[in-house]
């Protein structure tokens, strides 16, 4: 890649500004942000999404899939992913929990998730 | 995260492809992990807000800056991607300066073109790039295009002479 495009994709972003911005300005005591500052956290934000998501196919039980549980697994373990524990907390399905109380399955309908943690 | 008026999620297309991207082909992503992953994203830039908001008041200032930025990562332990945000950082700032020059450069052309009568139908201006040296500094190569433009702006430069006796 000759040295301009280089540049240019390295100055790149794909998340829009904006949005980022009205993100960052919600946050309490945020005054006045750089351009630098703005561009600087997108594009982190960008290398935190890959990562994330080539770490967890690190992880993941199988080679071609990425699943929440895998997600979910990596964030409660890793310790510099300790602030997404209340995003990202780990799940079972309702029937599970349910088989677990009762000891025995009460519902077929996998959209029911119990939180735990 | 409470609900506000104001979004504050990241438009799932952009996240999905940046995923993507990042993973090798044929692998497949489930919806859950994808809005997982696009709510940790929004998090992670309030976190690093808040990590950057510290180190600027820590300085005594109010403006955010690029190194807060840098600082941040440090903090949160996420130092794998400060090399790569440094790069992205000099790079976004040549960038910034070259549109800035750019844009000085068409400024002062149509100062020029004010005072003469010059249309910009001159098609010529391929022939005359790189007459533009007492205008701007470039750094030669990158700015085909603006040197293209500028000699069409400029309107003087039948033969590349004229445009050093208007000025």
């Amino acid at each position: 890649m000759a040295d301009k495009e280089k540049t240019e994709k390295a100055a790149q972003i794909s998340l829009p500004l904006s949005r980022i911005k009205t993100i960052m300005k919600s946050s309490p005591d945020v005054s006045n942000i750089s351009q630098d500052c703005l561009f600087l956290i997108a594009k982190a934000t960008e290398l935190f999404v890959q990562d994330l998501a080539v770490e967890t196919l690190k992880r993941s039980r199988e080679e071609n899939k990425v699943d929440y549980k895998d997600l979910a697994e990596i964030v409660n373990t890793d310790d510099n992913l300790e602030f997404l524990h209340d995003i990202i907390p780990r799940k079972i399905l309702a029937k599970e929990y349910l088989s677990q109380l009762n000891g025995g399955a009460s519902s077929d309908d996998d959209e029911d998730v119990v939180v735990l943690d | 995260m409470a609900e506000r008026p104001e979004d504050l999620n990241l438009p799932n297309a952009v996240v999905t492809r940046i995923i993507k991207d990042a993973l090798p082909e044929g692998v497949n992503i489930s919806k859950d992990a994808r809005l997982a992953i696009s709510k940790a994203a929004s998090v992670f830039v309030l976190y690093t807000t808040s990590c950057a908001n510290n180190f600027a008041m820590k300085a005594k200032r109010k403006t955010l800056t690029g190194q807060d930025v840098i600082s941040a990562m440090s903090d949160m332990e996420f130092e794998r991607f400060t090399e790569s945000l440094q790069q992205s950082l000099e790079a976004f700032r040549k960038e910034q300066k070259n549109k800035k020059d750019a844009a000085e450069k068409r400024k002062k052309e149509k100062e020029l073109n004010a005072s003469s009568e010059a249309a910009d139908e001159d098609k010529e201006k391929t022939e005359n790039a790189g007459d533009d040296d007492d205008i701007v500094e470039l750094d030669g190569d990158e700015e085909d295009e603006e040197e293209e433009e500028n000699g069409v702006d400029s309107g003087q430069e039948e033969e590349g002479e004229e445009e050093e006796e208007g000025n």
